[in-house]
């Protein structure tokens, strides 16, 4: 095996400042799971065809399986652990256990997350762009209903 | 799935970058939003010494408005083109291509350069090794063989990249760099033709810029897709229309570009000769998508087969002309 | 007072804010102390002798720590069945698929144990394979085992009342078949495991399973340990769907890797490994011969169903009967032969899939609408003159104690417009339906009953121990919603102790949908046992009888006079004092006919109950591309009562998404020579919420006699019936009856194209 230079990096994840030493050929993904132990962020297929990796960096959804971590530095990183504040949930994620949105719940971070950045840029989606939005996100369990029902109830007036 | 081991490089600026990119020649992969080639690194189709991050270069950000040309920076998300109103009034093919590229979080991530200069694919070829062990080694894997086509002599892997096929409809140009030199050249020159080695760029060079010229008079453009899902999925026939009318109604000049159809897109030459001087009408459209039938190529290598793909070519052919018509406009 | 302050409302799931936090704990997630990574190293040939292994230079590798072959297994085959046991977990002789497990290894981390893979070298004698069904069957094909001849490896007959009779009388008779590859199931979650053993040889394991119970005695089996020492623990399961039901190489190669190394084993599979090498659906042909009178009314079946069955038996002799046995239950008829042949094939293993053989289901639906169009019957009519009743006997003797099949037609009828839109469509716009049942369990052996332990704590509440498993379809959530419900105490009053092998007790698992019914009950008799003895505590305390009393608001009162009350903890602590015992003790042994056997005996009650499922889709359909557009759909489903009703939405609109958009539109495995050319999202395409259609749920209630509070199970005779709604309103737009699916757009171009030449 090649010997590779190990990297110190400071990572912003959810607000804390985490130093890392690592190999350059860690995805943002392996990091948050393996270093960090936010294992909230799941890994679906790892070619970014899923949606269940993702994450917010700088408040957009991006997929950590296809993102090198050494490349994070200086960014703003949001897990799903990140959402919730002094152990309440986040509208959003109240949303989708009101909403029954997640039944398995592998895809609920990822479409949480997704749902959640749709919101920040358009507080007020119609269903069509609901659906367009958290259409890289697969869910094998929920047919997307409820899903769509959950983010719905926090789209304030339809336009 | 883990990525192979290699070195990081990230250069801050164009001039390191091109420096960079000529010390380790051929031994360097660029990686810009690597919605593309992190996959082909984790299936081992690639193993570069050292990856390179071009995220940095704030100069190849932006989408510029000049007298003659729009020029897009070659980091410049999907995205972005996506949104820009300039696009989307005055080269609607383009800002049509990247409404449908991937889905709106890759396309978040991904970048125009990437998207143009994303390798060709094929069912027999982008596979991990559950699938490849084992299997003949095919052209594209440095074999003699193809296996989607019994006893073909090349490799018929299939170019799915949205943009570049949207792109050319405009006649659009590519701005690559290398130390010391500059190459402004056709987007359609960038490619080969050539499943095995689908890009002409250098190993040393950097795209670094998109322009699109400007056009006078009335015209119009539109990107057609075929995918079997409404998101994610990459093309599996394609085609970019743009026409541009005389003061009588009449077509003046036109570019039917077809995609996800062979190793390149592909400009239809036959097209502007069938539509000039007509008026934008179906049974002309027809005659052309039936010259976009004739060029492509339909091999069983993705999602669906190819005969299939190769008869959608006409009909995305015939709808993206259609498109055009309809978003006819004046000039800027 | 309303009857119940829980049960029939839209509880919110107890699960879901723990998955919505990411605190929920799936395998892979995990990590122990000392842990390694484990990976396999697979068969790249579909057929091949297995000449040497020499793993000598990959043990050399610093930081492994562990390598296994079929040299570290003592031989034995596994098998779900005494007469199928035929798959050794590292296979001794030969390889039988592209990707089945040869060896296996564990190292400090994941890039050391992929590098000792490299160094494994493996001589193989490579054999001639098969890879369809015809082939496989063909004199003189290459045998898979020597134990089935001629590669078939389970013969299902069945044959009731008089066929040629019921031919003979019968007013139009057709013969069509049907086909469909295979299909994947594709769980959120791909398969992981994690093992340990302590110093005493207690095996501890995690993995996503559709019943600990069903893991643990194959690991017993396989690693020679007792049943005590196999500790299957619960976790968070990303979805089954049928697929998880048995025990994985994966499970006994983590766990003999952890044995041998001393430490724990962590393997996770990737997207890929999750397709190829856990389970398949089967790829089916279906013969289907049907004779009706004028009016349509079903006189004679024949069918012949050959299945793809790749390389193992795992469930075969089930799945080769179930798909038979949904249709049986769904449509009366008095005279049907069956014969099912499951066949080997060089392919990966397939198992039991949520939407049973869609060749199956959907000829049978279609050509349904064939004979009501020669006959001038409208579909949904065929279906009502058809449609099982309660009170029935199927043709293989199940007693049908309640039915709604009629109830789910005409409802989603009316709700979808059908009588409004039924040949009255412009061009290319179809509407089609589709009907079909499921069993809730089936004859188990040992494994058939569910049991459950109440526990309670001195101020009140309470711990509930039962062996049901949730594998995202809420079951966790049922379990506490009935004990609270019985106990008349709130969902947050109660701990969920349940789907590990250590404490808690036998159970079927989530298997053919039992676990409302059968695991519900038992749940529901344990709180009736607690009730019944704190009942017995207040009535002495108020000097009445134990019958006045109710549970509600965590307080026992008097049902006529609801002042006068004790709280629940006073009664328990009044219990604890007088060294009295009011834990709670509950099981369930389905009523089913324990001599019916798939093969030997396919008569006999199969299951207690059914529940039966009707979906009506419409679509447009793009005459150019091929392209459908699906613009509603309507489920109805007779789930005996909805415990939770909107938990019963979702499993309508997964089972939508799974078996009709995904089903018939764009799921399919893509073959090459036994390699699956499409294993991970990029090929198999599970349908996106761009995709799917607005669907009305209808909720049909019977009211079940012995299911609890009158269940039955939720959504699977939906994910069935939707398949066959998609390929009759695709048919019915097009006007042309397809046969094989699924109905991708390249062939309603070519069938618009045939039609018009
Ligand atoms: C699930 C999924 C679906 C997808 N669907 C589509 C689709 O529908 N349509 C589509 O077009 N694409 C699709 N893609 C591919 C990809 O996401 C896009 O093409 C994207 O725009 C690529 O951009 P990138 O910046 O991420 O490229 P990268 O992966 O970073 O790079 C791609 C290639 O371009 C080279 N490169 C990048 N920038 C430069 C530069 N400035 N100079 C020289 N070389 C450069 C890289 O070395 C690499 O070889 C899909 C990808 C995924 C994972
Ligand atoms: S088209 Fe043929 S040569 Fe090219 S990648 Fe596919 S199989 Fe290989
Ligand atoms: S794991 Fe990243 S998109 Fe699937
Ligand atoms: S809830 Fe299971 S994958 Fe979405």
């Amino acid at each position: 095996m090649k010997e590779m230079k190990r990297y110190s990096l400071t990572l912003t994840v959810n607000n804390e400042t985490h130093a890392v030493v690592t190999p350059p050929n860690r995805t943002l993904l392996e990091v948050l799971r393996d270093d960090l132990q936010l294992t909230g962020t799941k890994e679906g297929c790892g070619e970014g065809a899923c949606g269940s990796c993702t994450v917010l960096v700088d408040g957009q959804p991006v997929r950590s399986c296809l993102t090198l971590a050494v490349a994070m530095e200086g960014r703003k990183i949001t897990t799903i652990e990140g959402l919730a504040q002094g152990g309440k949930l986040h509208p959003i994620q109240a949303a989708f256990v009101e909403n029954h949105a997640i039944q398995c719940g592998f895809c609920g971070p990822g479409m949480i997350l997704t749902s959640q950045a749709l919101l920040n840029d358009n507080p007020t989606p119609a269903e069509g762009e609901i659906r367009r939005a958290i259409s890289g996100n697969v869910c094998r369990c929920t047919g997307y209903a409820k899903i769509v029902k959950a983010v719905q109830s926090l789209a304030g007036e339809e336009r | 799935m883990k990525l192979p081991p290699f070195e990081y490089l990230e250069p801050s600026t164009v001039p390191e970058a091109l420096s960079m990119l000529d010390a380790y020649r051929d031994t360097v992969q660029i990686i810009a939003g690597g919605t593309e080639v992190v996959n082909r690194l984790k299936l081992r189709l690639i193993s570069p010494d050292y990856v390179m991050n071009i995220k940095k270069l704030r100069d190849l950000e932006g989408i510029v408005d000049h007298e003659q040309s729009i020029i897009i920076g070659a980091n410049v998300s999907v995205n972005e083109i996506r949104d820009s109103s300039l696009l989307q009034h005055k080269y609607k093919a383009v800002a049509e291509a990247a409404f449908q590229v991937a889905a709106p979080p890759l396309a978040n991530m991904g970048t125009i350069g990437g998207n143009i200069l994303q390798n060709t694919r094929c069912q027999f070829y982008n596979q991990s090794e559950i699938v490849l062990k084992g299997l003949e080694v095919c052209h594209k894997r440095g074999g003699a063989i193809c296996l989607a086509v019994k006893g073909g002599k090349r490799c018929f892997s299939v170019y799915l990249g949205d943009m570049a096929t949207a792109l050319i409809a405009f006649d659009a140009q590519c701005v690559l760099e290398k130390s010391g030199a500059r190459r402004t050249i056709p987007i359609i020159d960038l490619f080969t033709g050539q499943g095995t080695q689908p890009l002409s760029i250098e190993s040393n060079e950097l795209l670094t810029g998109i322009i699109i010229p400007k056009q006078n008079g009335a015209y119009g453009s539109a990107y057609r897709k075929l995918r079997v899902r409404g998101s994610m999925d990459y093309p599996l026939a394609s085609a970019a229309a743009f026409l541009a009318l005389s003061a009588d109604g009449k077509i003046a000049a036109s570019r039917l570009v077809i995609g996800a159809s062979g190793p390149a897109p592909r400009i239809v030459a036959g097209a502007p000769a069938a539509l000039s001087g007509k008026l934008p009408e179906d049974a002309d459209f027809a005659a052309a998508a039936e010259m976009a039938y004739e060029l492509s190529e339909g091999v069983d290598n993705l999602a669906l087969p190819g005969d299939y793909r190769k008869k959608m070519v006409r009909v995305f052919a015939q709808r993206a002309l259609q498109g055009a018509r309809t978003d006819m406009k004046r000039g800027m | 007072m309303e009857k119940f302050t829980l049960i029939g409302k839209n509880m919110k799931r107890i699960d879901t804010a723990a998955k919505a936090t990411g605190e929920a704990i799936f395998s892979a997630d995990l990590t122990l102390p000392r842990m390694l990574i484990g990976k396999a190293l697979r068969s790249p040939y579909p057929h091949a002798r297995i000449v040497a292994i020499d793993t000598s230079k990959a043990e050399r590798l610093p930081g492994v720590k562990a390598v296994i072959t079929a040299k570290d297994m003592c031989g034995d085959k596994w098998g779900v069945f005494r007469y199928t046991q035929d798959q050794q977990f590292l296979p001794t002789e030969k390889v039988r698929y592209v990707g089945e497990e040869v060896a296996a290894v564990a190292a400090i981390d994941e890039d050391t144990a992929l590098q000792a893979l490299t160094l494994i070298d493996v001589q193989y004698e490579a054999l001639p394979s098969v890879f369809t069904i015809d082939d496989a069957i063909a004199a003189g094909a290459p045998q898979l085992h020597d134990a089935y001849p001629n590669n078939i490896n389970v013969h299902v007959k069945i044959d009731v009342g008089d066929i040629e009779k019921g031919f003979n009388e019968s007013y139009l008779v057709r013969e069509d078949t049907f086909s469909a590859p295979e299909d994947a199931y594709f769980q959120g979650e791909p398969y992981a495991v994690v093992a340990q053993f302590d110093q005493a040889g207690n095996l501890e394991i995690w993995m996503p399973n559709a019943g600990p119970h069903m893991k643990a005695k194959p690991l017993s089996n396989v690693l020679k340990i007792p049943l005590n020492k196999v500790r299957v623990r619960k976790i968070t399961i990303g979805g089954a769907f049928g697929g998880r039901s048995e025990i994985s190489p994966a499970d006994v190669i983590c766990a003999f890797l952890a044995r041998k190394a001393l430490r724990p084993v962590k393997i996770v599979y990737t997207r890929e490994e999750n397709t190829v090498a856990t389970r398949q659906a089967h790829a089916l042909v279906t013969k289907i011969k049907t004779g009706v009178d004028r009016e349509g009314k079903v006189l004679a079946r024949d069918i012949t169903c050959h299945m793809d069955g790749g390389a193992y038996s795992s469930t075969g002799p089930i799945a080769t009967s179930v798909p038979f046995l949904c249709m049986e239950q769904a449509y009366r008829m008095d005279n049907v032969r069956y014969n099912g042949y499951r066949i080997l094939t060089n392919k990966p293993i397939r198992g039991m899939y949520r939407v049973h053989g869609r060749a199956f289901a959907c000829g049978i639906d279609i050509q349904l609408d064939m004979i009501g169009a020669a006959l001038g019957i409208d579909p949904l009519t065929m279906r009502l003159r058809n449609a099982r009743q309660t009170g029935d006997y199927t043709p293989t003797k199940s007693y049908v104690a309640s039915c709604g099949m009629t109830e789910s037609i005409v409802k989603a009828g009316e709700k979808s417009g059908w009588k409004e839109k039924f040949g009255k469509l412009p061009p290319y716009h179809g509407i089609g339906i589709g009907c079909n049942s499921v069993q809730t369990g089936f004859p188990m052996g040992i494994r058939g009953g569910s049991q459950a332990f109440i526990k309670l704590n001195e101020d009140g509440g309470i711990t509930v121990i039962t062996g049901i498993v949730d594998n995202g379809q809420g079951n966790d959530n049922m379990v506490v919603q009935i004990a609270a419900e019985e106990l008349g105490l709130t969902p947050d009053d109660v701990q969920l102790i349940s789907a590990d092998t250590e404490v808690t007790p036998s159970d079927p698992g989530s298997y053919a949908m039992c676990e409302t019914f059968i695991g519900g009950n038992a749940v529901r008799l344990a709180a009736q046992d607690v009730k019944k003895k704190l009942f017995r505590i207040v009535a002495g305390e108020f000097g009445i009888g134990v019958d006045n009393l109710t549970a509600r608001d965590r307080k026992i009162f008097v049902t006529e006079n609801p002042e006068k009350s004790m709280s629940i903890a006073k009664a328990v602590r009044i219990a604890l004092s007088r060294n009295e015992s009011i834990s709670g003790e509950g099981s369930y042994w389905p009523n089913v006919d324990p001599k019916r056997e798939w093969v030997k005996n396919p008569y006999g009650q199969l299951s207690e109950t059914f529940s039966f499922g009707t979906v009506i889709a419409e679509v447009k359909v793009d005459p150019e591309t091929g392209q459908v557009e699906v613009l509603e759909v309507t489920a109805a489903q007779d789930v005996g009562f909805a415990l939770n009703p909107q938990v019963i939405e979702g499993q309508f609109e997964g089972g939508v998404a799974m078996g009709g958009q995904g089903g018939m539109l764009s799921e399919f495995l893509q073959w090459h020579e036994g390699r699956v050319l499409n294993p991970t999202q990029f090929g198999y395409l599970v349908p996106l919420a761009i995709d799917m259609p607005k669907i009305n749920n209808i909720i049909v209630e019977t009211i079940d006699p012995n299911g609890p509070y009158g269940a039955k199970e939720a959504g699977m005779s939906v994910a069935m019936s939707a398949a066959q709604a998609y390929c009759g309103a695709i048919s019915n737009a097009v006007g042309v009856y397809f046969h094989d699916y699924p109905i991708t757009p390249d062939k309603i171009v070519k069938a618009i194209e045939e039609k018009r030449n």
